[in-house]
């Protein structure tokens, strides 16, 4: 599996300075910014683990200033690169990563394990022993949980939650929470300032507490960003609620046409701000009057034109990325450090396929969105929907 | 060097070594160095461009962490982080021969500092925008003073200026002595208008305040503007904009700006010297330095709803006139205070305009009320519930003490 990625750079997590031509006047704005999906360098990763195992990565994780590849085929190995540089990671067993701006956080068969990043410490900055799952009928736990909580990416590292949440999946956001539950309900809770909890207020929960907007509609996957969260449905449709302000959400921004209209010095529209939206519905613009969503406290369905299924989604602090089930990416939101892929510097609240792939006759399976940056997995030929 | 530069880089440190840059492990080693490698290139010749974004990753970054948790629980660390970001991109605009729009950038940059940020060496921001300041009036002078219109022109309908009954009438007194003041209003809260105790402002004299004025002290410092007729209206936001574009955007516009609750006088210290705080605040416990000073201007239809604020309050009226209603503490029963924990300060009612059906204990809450007007210093005491609209262009300054 080919893996590349775009975006912030600034730390070389992407691809490392020296590496790219130094000709046609590359200057430092393109080095910290990558506009064009860059493959992720194999060579690099292969030098420094020593092993062609490598070569099959099953998976990318990314901090603000890093990122770290799983390898896990045959005797498994962590990779992180970024800042501090390019290194190995002693992993043997490793199933599972989690990566924040000061922790990696691994998974193995009997132990979850957190070393400390800012220091160079030779055990890990916290840990915990595990028992191999008894009931083999639930399904695994994926990081940050853990056999009776979560990890959380600072201390105090365990949180525990309560087992009626049959928890199967749980994101973590800047100062929020959402939990899946193996019946397909979601739960969110923690800051709700920005309306990212989906309860239609804007108070913030200290307990777990079910988007009731979403009761009866089965979801499979629930992503966050930094104030807004977004989830599929077994039907395969898209749901997204929050901050809109750099149009995250998929759905117009005031403040993001505001700095559009600043930058080209024209079109004095008449515009009409609605700046929260309680509905579960996009509201309808009036005829001449445009309605923008600041915030959007209640779920709503986004339509990615030409409507098609949606595979995955994952959330950058301030961007989305879709992937459908025809292979194709979709990215909106914030797009300063070109984390869109569109081969610009634009944000955009428009969700827009990322035509390099397509260009490329390459079939986009997976996506994995760190703060500022995309990383996606691609296939030579179309994967079917499983 | 630029002369603009040479009279900015006197007030940084004269190198590296002595550029502080402390933070506790709440700013990670990443974000440090990133801090460092902006240091670096004020310090060496990098390009503007390499400058300009190594500043605008740190603003970018601390910009975030600002917007995460409430604004009280935002650690200080990363405001300073913020005004660190503001500092090397002022650096960066303003080093080789800016224009004037970089120079006005420059000003905007320091003030989104001085708004969000925290004080960093010795509030160097306030430093770099005086110079700043300078040098784009300056530029002004050169030009010729263009002929500036005057806006917020008196509208050619009269303002609804309600008839104030003398039974109700807040009671007016000259200049009482300290004493007086004290045992026949600070001590029972009552409120009262004490006249001709502002008249030796710089503000009523020297420089006479008016939107000129303003324009020539202030016009192109960004400040935080409400926008909408009274905070509790859904449609109400928050923004920032010059003093310049308040002025020019909402002039005659349907929707009614309002620079409230902002303090002003930290950001611009040249209009600091045209007030003084009251002799009477001397009376309380607390120290000069813990009074607040707040600026209220804004154009004639502004409306701080019936709300009741946690300090004795001495409102003084500079420009323009406002209609205010005062009712005590004691009658908080009959003035329906809104439920959540946020707005519980603020009544439900519309005081001009009540909902009798939903409100009805609220026409037998007796109030007072006056037309303040400029010279006017109205004592509002502690949790004195009271209710302003402006008449017209209106330019108010509030203390707050304790």
């Amino acid at each position: 599996m080919r893996w590349f990625g775009f975006g912030f750079n600034a730390f070389g997590q992407i691809c490392v300075h020296n590496e790219l031509s130094k000709d046609e006047g590359r200057d430092t704005v393109s080095d910290v910014k990558i506009m064009n999906p860059t493959e992720l360098h194999r060579n690099v990763d292969k030098s420094v683990c020593g092993r062609n195992k490598c070569l099959k990565t099953s998976q990318i994780r990314a901090s603000w200033s890093r990122r770290v590849w799983l390898h896990v085929d045959g005797d498994s190995c962590v990779c992180l690169a970024g800042f501090g540089g390019t290194s190995v990671v002693d992993s043997s067993g490793c199933t599972d990563t989690v990566l924040s701006e000061t922790h990696l956080t691994l998974a193995f068969s009997d132990r979850i394990e957190s070393w400390d990043l800012q220091k160079k410490e030779k055990t890990p900055a916290w840990s915990m022993e595990i028992q191999p799952p008894t009931d083999t009928s639930g399904p695994p736990l994926s990081l940050p949980l853990v056999p009776g909580g979560y990890i959380a990416t600072k201390p105090p590292f365990y949180r525990s939650l309560s087992p009626h949440l049959k928890a199967k999946s749980l994101a973590l956001g800047a100062e929020h929470a959402i939990l899946l539950s193996a019946t397909g309900a979601v739960y969110t809770w923690g800051l709700g300032s920005h309306g990212q909890l989906g309860h239609g207020g804007l108070t913030s929960e200290e307990e777990p507490r079910a988007v009731e907007a979403l009761w009866g509609m089965p979801m499979k996957h629930v992503v966050t960003g930094g104030w807004h969260c977004a989830c599929i449905s077994d039907g395969a449709d898209l749901y997204i609620w929050g901050w809109n302000e750099s149009g995250q959400l998929g759905l117009p921004s005031q403040s993001l046409r505001k700095g559009h209209k600043e930058e080209s010095s024209q079109q004095a529209a008449d515009c009409q701000s609605a700046s929260i939206n309680p509905g579960g519905k996009p509201l309808e613009g009036e005829k001449d009057k445009e309605v923008f969503i600041s915030i959007q406290a209640f779920p709503a369905l986004l339509d990615i034109s030409p409507s098609c299924e949606i595979r995955t989604v994952s959330c950058g602090s301030r961007h989305t990325a879709a992937v459908t089930a025809t292979g194709d990416l979709y990215t909106w939101g914030w797009g300063e450090y070109g984390q869109l892929g569109h081969k610009n510097l634009i944000s955009t609240d428009e969700p827009q396929c990322v035509d390099f792939f397509k260009e490329q006759k390459l079939y986009v399976v997976d996506v994995v969105c760190g703060p500022w940056n995309t990383f996606t997995a691609v296939g030579e030929e179309e994967v079917k929907l499983s | 060097m630029t002369a603009l530069w040479s009279k900015l880089s006197a007030v940084l440190p004269p190198n590296e070594e002595e550029f502080p840059l402390q933070f506790s492990d709440k700013v990670e080693s990443s974000v440090v160095s990133v801090l460092q490698q902006s240091r670096r290139q004020l310090y060496s010749d990098a390009t503007s461009t390499d400058r300009t974004l190594t500043a605008q990753i740190i603003l970018d970054l601390s910009w975030e962490k600002l917007n995460t948790g409430t604004w009280r629980d935002v650690d200080k660390e990363w405001r300073c982080v913020y005004s660190y970001g503001c500092l090397f991109k002022v650096a960066a605009l303003c080093r080789e021969h800016p224009s004037a729009d970089e120079i006005l950038q420059g000003i905007r940059t320091c003030d989104m500092g001085l708004l969000m940020g925290a004080a960093i060496m010795d509030n160097v921001l306030q430093v770099l925008v005086q110079i700043l300041q300078e040098e784009v009036r300056k530029s002004t002078k050169e030009d010729e003073q263009h002929n500036i219109t005057s806006t917020f022109r008196v509208k050619t309908e009269r303002p609804r200026v309600p008839v104030i009954k003398d039974e109700q009438a807040v009671p007016r007194i000259k200049c009482p002595s300290l004493e007086s003041f004290k045992s026949d209003y600070l001590l029972p809260l009552r409120p009262v208008i004490l006249e001709a105790t502002a008249d030796h402002w710089p503000a009523f004299n020297e420089h006479p305040w008016s939107v000129e004025y303003l324009r020539s002290v202030a016009g192109c410092r960004t400040v935080p503007v409400e926008v909408g007729s009274r905070y509790t209206d859904e449609e109400w936001s928050q923004t920032l904009l010059t003093v310049n574009e308040f002025i020019d955007q909402y002039d005659g516009a349907k929707a009614v700006g309002y620079l409230a609750q902002h303090q002003l006088f930290d950001q611009i210290p040249e209009l600091k010297e045209d007030i003084r705080i009251p002799d009477y605040c001397c009376l309380g416990d607390g120290d000069e330095d813990d009074i607040t000073v707040n600026a209220w201007f804004g154009p004639g239809g502004t409306v701080s709803p019936l709300h009741q604020d946690p300090q004795q309050n001495f409102l003084v009226q500079v420009v323009g006139s406002k209609y205010i209603r005062l009712y005590s503490p004691e009658d908080t029963d009959k003035l329906y205070p809104h439920q959540s924990s946020l707005l519980h300060n603020t009544s439900q009612v519309e005081v001009e305009n009540p909902d009798t059906e939903r409100f009805p204990e609220f026409a037998r809450a007796p109030y007072l009320e006056c037309v303040l007007q400029p010279g006017d210093v109205l004592f509002i005491p502690v949790q004195h519930w009271h209710y302003i609209r402006s008449l017209e262009l209106s330019f108010s300054v509030s203390f707050w003490w304790s």
